[in-house]
């Protein structure tokens, strides 16, 4: 898969969790990207986001629910 | 035509640009011919206890046709002796009231040294003084130049030994041998300096000869490091003046040093904070005749701007230099290929493809070779533009991004906000 297409993929990820009612509970950096734990009640969603505008895209989306 | 009337410090000059200490400001003859030929001020070549010189001591570096992009000498300071120095400022300072004389200083670190040099250069009435804490070469080996200059302890305490005595303003030529100009800044404006001037020449080697295996310059089959100068060290040089024009506790005026050629670098350095700039490596290179048109462009850039006063163009970039931190993540730009202008040599396509992002696509429309960025891949680098022969084949386009600006450290104070 192309940079661009993972991109894409992965930021789709980010929206689907978030439109699905997820919010974001925690975040780690580490040598593979950001892995990004979305939760709903007792669910837990594990992303584990490796391209770099993805990871752009998310620090918007946590601005995003920080100021809600 | 604009004022191109500088103050610096309090040292004024009819215009910004100064020659630097160096050769071409060794002698009353050479320092006379350099104002008449429009020069607003010399740095005396360093005046200090007379040394001797080697011979051979200049080399130059070419590169791909460009003669001397850089230079590289192993020449100390002044081999006359000091009373003949002084005669001679006494001398050109009558001719040239109104152009700025400064003299270049040079002493042992001791304090009875540096308050008989002040008093003895001052009586022959320069108009300031610049403490040369920057030669890497020869005299660095004996304690003195960038020696004593990677040394803040020693760089204040000097120029507060010099500012003891001292009548006109202080000026500090600093050494860019040094990890932080800032820290050798600081320090010089503790001392009590009235301005700071950087940078001087950079610890080099020009060249080995691959005949002979001899360095170059080498003197009798032996060569040693000596300093590095010329266009090739401007942007080192820039960002050294932008730093302490940045920082508040370098709170003096710069007089802007390293590479300056024309009337373009000079606007240069001036709008990242110098006050005036010093030239040596352009007069060397093409005679002192070259101020001519440093003057003419500069009015004319002035007058273009609607700019009255060269002294108001000082520090007006300095704001938009920032730490990496403080950079828009988000900010985006991509390359765009005019393929009218092409000439199908295909560099960007080869740097891209090799070196960056694999991003611009060869294709063939009706028969014709054709270039094309795919913006999606496309960082904008500015790779394909740099290599690009033809002006106007590629430029560079802004691409609005679909999120908000964040920089690096809002990002990173977002994270810690959020995990706390």
């Amino acid at each position: 898969m192309s940079e661009q297409l993972l991109t894409l993929d992965e930021m789709k990820q980010i929206d689907e969790c978030i439109n699905k009612g997820f919010s974001i509970h925690s975040v780690d950096e580490n040598l593979s990207g950001m892995l990004i734990i979305f939760k709903r009640h007792e669910e837990e969603v594990r992303l584990q986001v490796l391209t770099a505008e993805a990871r752009k895209y998310f620090a918007a989306k946590l601005q995003e629910q920080m100021q809600l | 035509m604009a004022d191109l009337r500088i103050d610096l410090a309090g040292i004024k000059s009819p215009n910004p640009f100064w020659l630097a200490s160096a050769p071409p400001t060794n002698s009353g003859y050479q320092v006379q011919r350099a104002f008449e030929a429009g020069w607003g001020g010399a740095v005396w070549k360093t005046l200090g206890e007379p040394i001797l010189n080697v011979s051979s001591r200049f080399a130059a570096v070419s590169f791909n046709g460009q003669r001397v992009a850089g230079f590289n000498n192993i020449e100390l300071i002044t081999d006359r002796p000091l009373e003949v120095n002084l005669n001679e400022i006494l001398e050109t300072k009558k001719r040239f009231p109104n152009h700025a004389i400064i003299a270049s200083l040079m002493v042992e670190p001791r304090q009875e040294k540096w308050h008989e040099i002040v008093k003895k250069v001052e009586a022959v009435g320069v108009d300031g003084l610049e403490l040369n804490f920057g030669c890497p070469h020869g005299m660095a080996e004996r304690g003195m130049g960038s020696a004593s200059g990677q040394v803040p302890e020693l760089v204040e305490k000097q120029t507060h030994w010099a500012k003891e005595v001292a009548r006109t303003p202080v000026i500090v030529k600093l050494t860019p041998n040094i990890t932080d100009i800032t820290m050798t800044a600081e320090a010089a404006v503790r001392g009590g300096a009235d301005a700071v001037s950087m940078i001087n020449t950079i610890n080099s080697l020009a060249g080995v000869d691959l005949d002979s295996w001899n360095t170059v310059p080498h003197v009798g089959g032996k060569g040693a490091h000596g300093g590095y100068c010329g266009p090739a060290v401007k942007p080192i040089a820039l960002n050294m003046v932008a730093e302490c024009a940045r920082n508040p506790l370098v709170n003096v005026p710069i007089s802007g040093i390293g590479g300056i050629s024309n009337w373009q670098d000079a606007a240069e350095f001036m709008l990242m904070g110098a006050t005036g700039v010093q030239v040596c490596t352009a007069a060397m290179h093409h005679g002192f005749s070259i101020v001519e048109d440093m003057i003419d462009g500069l009015n004319n850039y002035l007058d273009g701007k609607g700019i009255a006063s060269v002294m108001d163009l000082v520090g007006q970039s300095v704001q938009r230099y920032s730490n990496w931190g403080d950079l828009d993540l988000n900010y985006n730009i991509v390359a765009e290929i005019n393929n009218d202008v092409c000439i199908n040599c295909n560099k960007c396509h080869i740097a891209c493809e090799d070196t960056s992002h694999q991003c611009i696509d060869l294709y063939t429309e009706s028969g014709r070779p054709m270039l094309k960025v795919r913006e999606q891949d496309c960082v904008g680098c500015n790779l394909c533009q740099i290599v690009c022969p033809v002006d106007g084949a590629i430029s560079m386009v802004e691409r609005r991004s679909t999120i908000p600006p964040m920089t690096w450290n809002e990002r990173q104070s977002l994270l810690r906000n959020f995990n706390r």
